[in-house]
């Protein structure tokens, strides 16, 4: 093990090439940039390729094509850069491409504030492309030595699942320094809980079975094996085909690989203060989440039965999380609320949920104490003018 | 029924998607016909092509009828996936794409200039049939001026990429392109020396082959589907370069031609990659 005083993004890039990964490509855009120079600066040391693309549509396209010929592949970029990644994004979910994408989320809409971290791009990390009828995997990560974890792990659920995997963080934890330890061969990687599944490739002649199985390996190009993916509906052969019934057939098989596969996710989610069935449960993902446990410890030391609900496999949402009725209150670095609508829809129909969101700034500790105490009292919360519950 | 091509299909295509469900009269088997038949003369097998094919009239038709291995892309990002499949593609291998004049000179013409910047080796084939033709018949970026379409119902009457002295190749040319040439459907033998040509460099080739849309773009414009009408159309506005008349539209033959005269992107790629692993430094 060697330890480094480093940022995520040397952390994601360290896990990425322990997972396997030899081609990134990728477009500049703050705060992931640095993610792209440590790849351009370490792929080509471990015999890999980094290619600076022409947009980030175009940056998820090549590493498609380097999926297509049977290398381990990965992009990453900020918000602006993940809705053009729409497109590829569809086509990799549809022909069924692993690979992995990486999101440092910042303040948006648009361009917002670069230099911020922000958690706007909840829902599209379900939804990031358009027609629906799949199912979308995203881990969150909640530091640089988590970051390194959850790239290794979406390498290997891109494999075994056969699709593009997300890991969304944001510019706290891909930008700040922290404390980094790497693993130095096989023994310690599984140690620290790293698992890698390697490339094969499908021989056919079924390349898109109907069927929820995991393990099914990619179409890959140039080994003559009559393989075939395209944009449009598959036969199991590959055929492009205009017809409802197969359709439904090739939309089973994306939705319901990953939903009847929830067995494979082995980084669910971190419980603080949960066993004694708290009062006020606060739910919470990525850099948010370490104020809310410092705070929660507070709370804990000031007799307030308050515990730490921390998501780390966002999509498919953890719905199993919140069968319990309680008080719940979604913290998260937006002023529109996200995380708290889809609480809202997996709490027990007549649980409270609240919301309190920030934006380009963590929460402070004082603040989201004076929100815990209100909300145990049922006194209404009300901050800097805003109705907090009206999201 | 008989098929004039059967050996070809037999030892190329898959006969499950032959003939394609392309309209009657569509010119587009002419250009299908004239790239097997290339791939045929310069003595390549199935093994040795993987075929890309994109959106649109050219892509959906030619999808699958290669009997090795393809893929279709997004719409007009098809350069882009074969520029990423080049660098672990073995180099022996040709990637050669079907695509349509919306595809490569509208939606995707920056990811095409960027293959063409890098050299990547490829084969484009432009299927050009003048406009968007598989959503019912709109104008395109090639689309002559003043044609009468369903999206240009007074005539086209925007500065094009094929109009008043421009020219869709000087652009290709001018981002690194290094192979050119143009071949309307009816140039035959000419038409697959130029393809066969654009296989066999090592870099990035396109061939823009304009055909005939009796469907959509004849109705409109000629006003009438008859299919002797719009070849013979083509016909009179197309000249072999140098021999150009007043009403040439598309200039034909070879336009440049630096075959193999700057490394291509991936063995760039990979020796830069190679040289770094080994010593640190470029």
């Amino acid at each position: 093990m060697k330890r480094y005083l480093e940022t995520g993004n040397f952390a994601i890039t360290e896990g990425a090439i322990l997972a396997g990964c030899k081609f990134f490509a990728g477009y500049p855009i703050t705060p992931a940039t640095e993610l792209a120079e440590a790849m351009s600066y370490r792929l080509p040391q471990v015999g890999g390729v980094y290619l600076q693309a022409e947009d980030e549509c175009a940056a998820m396209h090549l590493c498609i094509g380097a999926t297509l010929g049977g290398m381990k592949t990965m992009t990453a970029t900020s918000g602006p850069g993940f809705i053009l990644y729409a497109d590829p994004y569809g086509w990799a979910i549809g022909c069924e491409m692993p690979l992995v994408v990486m999101n440092s989320g910042r303040v948006g809409p648009v361009s917002g504030i670069t230099g911020a971290p922000g958690q706007g791009e909840f829902y599209l990390t379900r939804y990031p492309t358009q027609g629906g009828n799949f199912e979308a995997v995203t881990l969150a990560p909640n530091s640089a030595q988590e970051a390194m974890l959850m790239i290794v792990e979406a390498f290997y659920l891109a494999e075994r699942l056969r699709m593009p995997i997300t890991v969304l963080a944001d510019q706290l934890i891909t930008d700040g320094f922290e404390d980094i330890s790497v693993p130095e061969n096989e023994e310690e990687m599984k140690e620290m809980g790293f698992r890698v599944w390697p490339r094969t490739f499908n021989t056919g002649p079924e390349f898109y079975p109907f069927t929820d199985a995991l393990d099914i390996p990619p179409v890959q190009m140039g080994t003559n094996t009559g393989g075939l993916c395209s944009d449009w509906t598959p036969t199991p052969e590959g055929y492009d085909i205009e017809e409802v019934e197969a359709h439904h057939k090739h939309a089973y098989r994306l939705i319901y690989k990953v939903r009847n596969n929830r067995s494979l996710f082995s980084h669910h989610y971190e419980k603080k203060f949960m066993d004694d069935d708290p009062d006020l449960i606060v739910v919470s993902y990525g850099t948010p989440s370490r104020v809310v446990n410092t705070a929660v410890a507070a709370a804990r030391s000031k007799g307030l039965k308050v515990g730490a609900l921390r998501l780390i496999n966002l999509w498919p949402f953890p719905d199993d999380l919140f069968t319990r009725k309680a008080k719940y209150l979604s913290v998260e670095l937006n002023w529109d609320g996200q995380l708290v609508r889809e609480v809202q829809r997996a709490t027990p129909k007549d649980s409270e949920v609240h919301f309190l969101g920030t934006c380009g700034d963590l929460p402070t500790i004082p603040d989201l104490l004076e929100t815990f105490e209100k909300l145990l009292k049922n006194q209404p919360l009300e901050r800097k003018g805003w109705e907090l519950e009206a999201w | 029924m008989e098929y004039s091509s059967t050996s070809l299909i037999e030892s190329y295509l898959r006969t499950r998607k032959i003939p394609s469900t392309a309209c009657s009269g569509c010119g587009l088997g002419i250009n299908h016909k004239v790239v097997i038949q290339a791939i045929s003369e310069l003595g390549l097998g199935v093994a040795d092509v993987v075929w890309g094919t994109s959106i649109g009239c050219a892509g959906r038709q030619t999808f699958a009828t290669w009997k090795g291995d393809g893929f279709a892309g997004t719409h007009g990002r098809v350069y882009a996936i074969a520029r990423g499949l080049r660098i672990p593609l073995p180099p022996e291998k040709k990637i050669i794409l079907t695509v349509g004049d919306g595809d490569a000179f509208g939606i995707g013409l920056m990811h095409l200039i960027h293959a063409a910047r890098s050299n990547a080796d490829m084969t484009v084939i432009v299927n050009d049939n003048l406009g968007y033709q598989s959503t019912g018949g709109q104008f395109g970026f090639t689309t002559p001026q003043g044609a009468k379409t369903d999206s240009s119902p007074y005539g086209m009457f925007e500065h094009n990429l094929m109009s008043e002295g421009m020219d869709v190749m000087h652009i290709l040319k001018g981002a690194g392109a290094t192979f050119l040439a143009r071949q309307v459907c009816m140039d035959g033998p000419i038409a697959v020396e130029s393809v066969k040509k654009a296989i066999l460099n090592r870099g990035f080739s396109l061939v823009h082959m304009p055909y005939p849309c009796p469907t959509n773009f004849a109705s409109r414009h000629l006003g009438s589907r008859n299919q002797v009408n719009i070849y013979r159309w083509i016909k009179d506005h197309a000249a072999p370069l140098g021999q150009e008349r007043p009403d040439t539209i598309w200039a034909t033959g070879v336009w440049h031609d630096a075959s193999n005269s700057r490394p291509e992107f991936s063995e760039l790629v990979w020796n830069s990659v190679e040289k770094i692993r080994r010593t640190g430094a470029l």
